[in-house]
C-alpha cells in the first residue's frame, strides 16, 4: 500500500498501536540547501523496513535526524520505545536516544582496536550499568557482580552471532566480516525496540550478505524488535524487507512492499533515469 | 592623561615583542600544523648568539644583530631539515612533544655553549628620549615600536602581495594540494622555521636590555604569545598579532589601574571567559562537522 | 575452553598482586640506601619519579583514555602543594586534612575547566589550560601573604594520625604505598564501564553519544580525576621535598609530564612509570654520575630532549611496547624452535 501520508497539523500522538516509528513532515536544510524535504513514513512493529534511494538522496541525513545528531528544522520523529508511549524525539539529547530503546550502527563501526572483542561488545551495555563510578573505582562487590552479569550478557550476544570463541581476542586483528558481527552484537546488547542498520552489507561478499540477511531475521525474531535498514544493496533490501520507503533528493518517492517499489515508475526513474517512451 | 599615554606607548613596545614571538608561532603553525613549544627558547638561543657576538667578539651592536640573525636563519634551516621533515608520519600530540624535545635541547645546549652567567645586551640606541603629549618615550622604545609595526606590516604585505607570500598561504591552507600544484612546500617550511627563529631572536633582543640574557629571558613572552594565538584565532596570520597587542596593552592597563598583584590573572581569566563564549577566537572561523 | 589455571598462575596474573609486588620492589630502595649500597640522593630521585608518575597517570586518564589535552598539570600540582603546606603549616591542621583539602579544592576547579572544555577542543583547550596554570603560578608569586612569594613555602614530613612523625625514608615508603593504591584505582577505572566510555569518547564523540555516553559527564570525570591526581602529587611533593617555589610550576613541567606519558606509552600504567624514569630520573640517576660528561651543565636536558625526539620518531607507541615486542619476538623464536623439533620427532601433542 502507498504511504500512510498523514494530513494536517492536527496530529495527536495517538498513532495506531502497532506503529513503532512515525516520521511526519521531516525537513532539514543546510545553509539554504534542503537536504530532507517534507518526508513522512511510518514503521510498524516487528517489520524489517528499508530506506532506499540513490547516492546523495539523503538517507544518512534522514536517520541522523531520527537519532537527533542533526536537529530537524521541521517535523516530528515519533517513537514508541521502552516506555510504550509514543513520544517525539526531536530536541532530545543524542546520548538519551539509546535509553529510549533506539540504537544505530555505524558505517565505520567505531570499534576500539585496543580492547578485546567482548569489551567492545560491552560498550553496548553502557546505559544498563547502574552501579556508580565510585563503586567501580573501588571495585566494591556490587560493581564486580554487575560487571560479571554484563559480561555474561555480552557472551550470549557473541554466541548468537556465532563468534563466542573470539571473546577475548583483541579487536585489532579481526577481519572485516568479524568486525561487522561484533558491531551487530554491540548494537542489540541493550535489547532495543528499534535498530537502525547503516548500510550493513557494505563491503560484504555474497556469502556474508546471506549470513547477514539471516542474522537480521534472527535478531528481529529473538529480540522481538523492529529494524530500519538503510541500504544500497538492492538484493538484500528486496530480500528481507517487509516494506520499503524510497526517497530521492530528500523527498518522498514511494512506500510499499518490495514488489510495489520495484514496479513503481517514480522509483525506476530516480534510479535508472527516464524510461524510453514506447511507441 | 599623560600616564595613560605613557602606559599605552610602553604597551605598544611590549606588544611589538609579543607580536614578533606570536608571528613565529603562527607562521610555523600555519605551514606545519604544529604548535612549536620551542619558539621561546629558540628565540632565547638566538638572543644569546647575538649577545655573545657583541660581548665576546666585540662587534658593534647592529652588526651583532645582523650577523646573529643570519646564523638564526641557518639554525632554523637545520631544525626543519633534520627534525621536522621526519615528523610527517607522527600523529596526535607527537609533533608537539618533539617541539618539547627541541625545547630541552636548546635549553641544554645554551649553558654548554655560552656558560651559565647572565649576560648583558645593551639597547640599540643607548640614550635619548623625547616627549609626546606629556609622555616620555626613549628613542630605543620608538625604534622597537617601529620595528614591531614595520615587520608585521612587512610580513603581511609579503603574504598578500608577493609570489612567496602566495606560496606560503597556499601551503598554509592545504599542504598537499599546494604541493600537487607545484608549490615548493619543502622550501616553504624551511623558510617558516628560519623566519620563526629570526623573529624569536629579534623579540629576545628587544626585551633583553631591560633584564638580562638568561635561559629564562623569553619565558613570559612565550606564554603571552600562545595566549595571543588562541585569542586571535589560529586560522589567520593577523588575528594572533592583534591578540598580541591587545594582551600587551590590557596587561599594562589592568596592572596599573586595577591591581598590580592580580592584573595579569584577571586579564587571563577574561580571555578564558571570552573563549568560552567565542571559542574560535577574535577572528576565527567555525568549521561545520560532517557526519 | 579455558585451561584451569593453577593457584600460582591465578595469583601471578592478578593485577593487584603485580602492583603490590611492584611496590615492594620500589620499597627495596630503603634498605639499599640504609645499607650503603646506594646513595641517599637516590631516594629523592626515585621519590620524585613516583610523584611525577602519579601526576602523569592523571594526565593519561585525560589524554590517553579520554582524548582531552591539558597543559596545565603543573599549575594544579603547585596548587596542591601550596594548599597542603598552608593547611598543615599556617593552619596547623593534621596532615590528612591537608591532603584532603589539597585534592578536593583543585578538583573542584578542574571540574570547572571540564565545563569549559565543552566549548573548545584541541589546541585551544590546551592553551586555555596553560592560561589557567599561569594564573596559578602568578598567584603563587604575588599572593605572598599566603604563599610566601618567590622565596617559597616550606612544609614537613607527614605526621600520620596526629602521632606518627615520618622521616624521609618512611615518607618515601608512603609515596610508594600511595602510588600502588593510585595504580589500582586507575586500573579499576579504565577496565570497567567508565574506561570503556572514555575509549569510545576518544575514538568518536558521535559513536559515544549513540551508545548513550553522556559526553559532558565523562569529560567532567576525566578532568576531575586528572586534576585530583595532579594535586595529590603536588601535596606529596611538598611533604617530601619539604618546600615549594612558584617558579617550579612552569609550562616546561606540564610538557614534561605530557612527554612522560607519550614516551612511556599512552594508556599504559606501568608505561607511565617507565616514562617518568626515562624523562625525569634518567638525567639525574645516570648522566650526572658519568665522569666529565656529568659535569657539563645542560647535558641532561640535551640528552632528554634528543631521547624524546628519537623515541617519538622511531617508537611512537611508547617505550612500554618495547617489552611486548620483545615478548612477541621471544615467542616467535621459541615457537620456531619447537616446530623444528616437531618435524624431527613426530609426537602426539594435544
Amino acid at each position: 500500500m502507498m504511504s500512510d501520508d498523514p494530513t494536517g497539523a492536527q496530529r495527536t500522538y495517538a498513532a495506531t498501536e502497532d506503529e513503532v516509528l512515525r516520521i511526519e513532515h521531516l525537513s532539514i536544510n543546510f545553509g539554504g540547501l534542503k537536504a530532507v524535504d517534507d518526508l513522512s513514513f511510518c514503521i510498524k512493529r516487528g517489520e524489517i523496513f528499508g530506506l532506499i534511494g540513490p547516492n546523495g538522496a539523503g538517507k544518512t541525513t534522514v536517520f541522523n535526524c531520527i537519532t537527533q545528531f542533526y536537529k530537524p528544522n521541521e517535523g516530528a520523529v515519533l517513537f514508541r520505545g521502552l516506555s510504550g508511549e509514543m513520544e517525539n524525539l526531536v530536541g532530545q539529547k543524542v546520548h538519551g536516544i539509546i535509553r529510549k530503546g533506539l540504537v544505530r550502527t555505524f558505517q565505520n563501526m567505531e570499534l576500539i582496536n585496543e580492547l578485546s572483542v567482548i569489551d567492545n561488545v560491552l560498550i553496548g551495555a553502557h546505559i544498563d550499568f547502574k552501579v556508580g563510578g565510585f563503586s567501580q573505582a573501588l571495585r566494591l562487590p556490587r560493581a564486580v557482580k554487575e560487571e560479571r552479569a554484563m559480561r555474561e550478557r555480552a557472551m550470549r550476544a557473541l554466541d548468537f552471532m556465532g563468534i563466542a570463541e573470539l571473546a577475548d581476542a583483541p579487536m585489532g586483528g579481526q577481519p572485516y566480516g568479524i568486525r561487522k558481527k561484533v558491531e551487530m552484537a554491540r548494537t542489540f546488547l541493550c535489547q532495543p525496540k528499534l535498530i537502525i542498520l547503516d548500510e550493513p552489507a557494505a563491503g560484504l561478499n555474497d556469502v556474508e550478505t546471506q549470513q547477514l540477511a539471516q542474522s537480521i531475521r534472527d535478531i528481529r525474531e529473538k529480540l522481538d524488535c523492529t529494524i530500519l535498514l538503510v541500504e544500497h544493496d538492492m538484493r538484500l533490501v528486496m530480500n528481507i524487507c517487509n516494506r520499503i520507503c524510497a526517497i530521492s533528493f530528500g523527498k518522498f518517492l514511494a512506500c510499499g512492499t518490495p514488489a510495489e517499489i520495484r514496479n513503481d515508475p517514480k522509483v525506476q526513474v530516480a534510479y535508472l533515469g527516464e524510461q524510453e517512451k514506447e511507441d | 592623561m599623560s600616564t595613560f599615554l605613557q602606559l599605552f606607548l610602553r604597551s605598544i613596545e611590549t606588544g611589538a615583542v609579543y607580536a614578533l614571538a606570536t608571528l613565529g608561532i603562527i607562521v610555523v603553525f600555519r605551514t606545519n600544523l604544529v604548535i612549536n613549544f620551542a619558539q621561546g627558547v629558540m628565540g632565547m638561543f638566538g638572543t644569546y648568539v647575538i649577545t655573545v657576538l657583541f660581548v665576546r667578539r666585540g662587534l658593534p651592536i647592529v652588526a651583532a644583530i645582523a650577523l646573529g640573525l643570519v646564523i638564526c636563519v641557518g639554525i632554523g634551516f637545520l631544525v626543519d631539515f633534520f627534525i621536522i621533515r621526519r615528523t610527517k608520519k607522527v600523529d596526535g600530540s607527537g609533533k608537539e612533544i618533539i617541539t618539547l624535545g627541541l625545547m630541552m635541547v636548546f635549553v641544554g645546549i645554551t649553558p654548554m655553549l655560552f656558560g651559565v652567567d647572565p649576560l648583558k645586551l645593551p639597547k640599540v640606541i643607548e640614550t635619548g628620549s623625547f616627549t609626546l603629549g606629556g609622555a616620555n618615550l626613549s628613542y630605543n622604545s620608538l625604534l622597537n615600536i617601529i620595528i614591531g609595526l614595520g615587520l608585521t606590516t612587512g610580513l603581511f604585505l609579503l603574504l598578500q602581495k608577493t609570489k612567496l607570500g602566495l606560496a606560503i598561504r597556499s601551503t598554509a591552507s592545504n599542504e598537499r594540494t599546494a604541493r600537487l600544484m607545484g608549490v615548493p612546500t619543502k622550501n616553504i617550511t624551511l623558510f617558516a622555521w628560519a623566519l620563526a627563529m629570526v623573529l624569536g631572536a629579534l623579540a629576545g633582543s628587544m626585551i633583553a636590555p631591560s633584564t638580562s640574557v638568561t635561559v629564562n629571558v623569553m619565558d613570559s613572552v612565550q606564554v603571552n604569545a600562545f595566549i595571543a594565538c588562541v585569542l586571535g584565532g589560529f586560522q589567520t596570520f593577523y588575528g594572533p598579532v592583534i591578540g598580541a597587542y591587545i594582551i600587551a596593552v590590557l596587561t599594562n592597563l589592568f596592572s596599573y589601574y586595577i591591581s598590580s598583584v592580580w592584573g595579569t590573572q584577571l586579564l587571563y581569566l577574561l580571555i578564558i571567559v571570552f573563549l568560552c563564549i567565542r571559542p574560535v577566537g577574535l577572528i576565527g572561523k567555525k568549521t561545520i562537522k560532517k557526519v | 575452553m579455558k585451561k584451569e589455571q593453577s593457584i600460582g598462575m591465578k595469583i601471578w596474573t592478578n593485577h593487584y598482586f603485580r602492583f603490590v609486588l611492584f611496590g615492594l620492589m620500589l620499597s627495596m630502595l630503603v634498605p639499599a640506601v640504609s645499607g650503603g649500597i646506594l646513595k641517599t640522593s637516590f631516594l629523592g630521585i626515585v621519590g620524585g619519579t613516583i610523584i611525577f608518575t602519579i601526576a602523569a597517570l592523571g594526565l593519561n586518564i585525560l589524554l590517553g583514555y579520554s582524548g582531552l589535552i591539558s597543559l596545565g598539570t603543573a599549575g594544579f600540582m603547585g596548587l596542591g602543594a601550596y594548599i597542603s603546606a598552608y593547611v598543615t603549616g599556617d593552619m596547623g591542621l593534621p596532615w590528612e586534612v591537608g591532603i584532603l583539602a589539597a585534592v578536593l579544592i583543585p578538583t573542584a576547579i578542574g571540574i570547572l575547566v571540564g565545563l569549559a572544555s565543552l566549548r573548545m577542543s584541541g589546541l585551544y583547550l590546551g592553551i586555555v589550560t596553560l592560561c589557567i596554570s599561569e594564573i596559578f603560578r602568578k598567584t603563587f608569586d604575588e599572593l605572598d601573604v599566603i604563599t610566601g612569594g618567590f622565596s617559597g613555602k616550606s612544609a614537613n614530613y607527614p605526621t600520620l594520625l596526629g602521632m606518627i612523625d615520618l622521616n624521609q625514608k618512611q615518607t618515601y615508603i608512603l609515596l610508594v604505598v600511595v602510588l600502588v593504591l593510585v595504580m589500582m584505582l586507575t586500573y579499576n577505572i579504565v577496565h570497567g564501564q567508565m574506561g570503556r566510555a572514555m575509549h569510545v569518547m576518544r575514538g568518536s564523540q558521535v559513536a559515544a553519544q549513540a551508545m548513550g555516553v553522556n559526553i559532558l559527564k565523562y569529560r567532567l570525570i576525566a578532568f576531575a580525576l586528572s586534576t585530583g591526581y595532579a594535586s595529590l602529587a603536588g601535596a606529596l611533593y611538598v611533604h617530601f621535598i619539604k618546600f615549594v617555589y612558584p617558579s617550579t610550576w612552569t609550562l616546561m613541567i606540564s610538557l614534561t609530564i605530557l612527554a612522560i606519558i607519550v614516551i612511556g606509552g599512552l594508556r599504559s600504567i606501568y608505561g607511565t612509570f617507565l616514562g617518568a624514569l626515562v624523562v625525569y630520573a634518567m638525567p639525574d640517576l645516570v648522566l650526572k654520575r658519568i665522569p666529565v660528561l656529568g659535569d657539563i651543565n645542560g647535558l641532561p636536558y640535551v640528552f632528554s630532549g634528543v631521547l624524546i625526539i628519537l623515541i617519538i620518531l622511531f617508537y611512537p607507541k611508547g617505550v612500554v611496547n618495547v617489552f611486548s615486542d620483545l615478548k612477541r619476538l621471544f615467542a616467535k623464536l621459541t615457537a620456531s624452535k619447537s616446530s623444528a623439533a616437531k618435524d624431527e620427532v613426530p609426537n602426539d601433542v594435544g
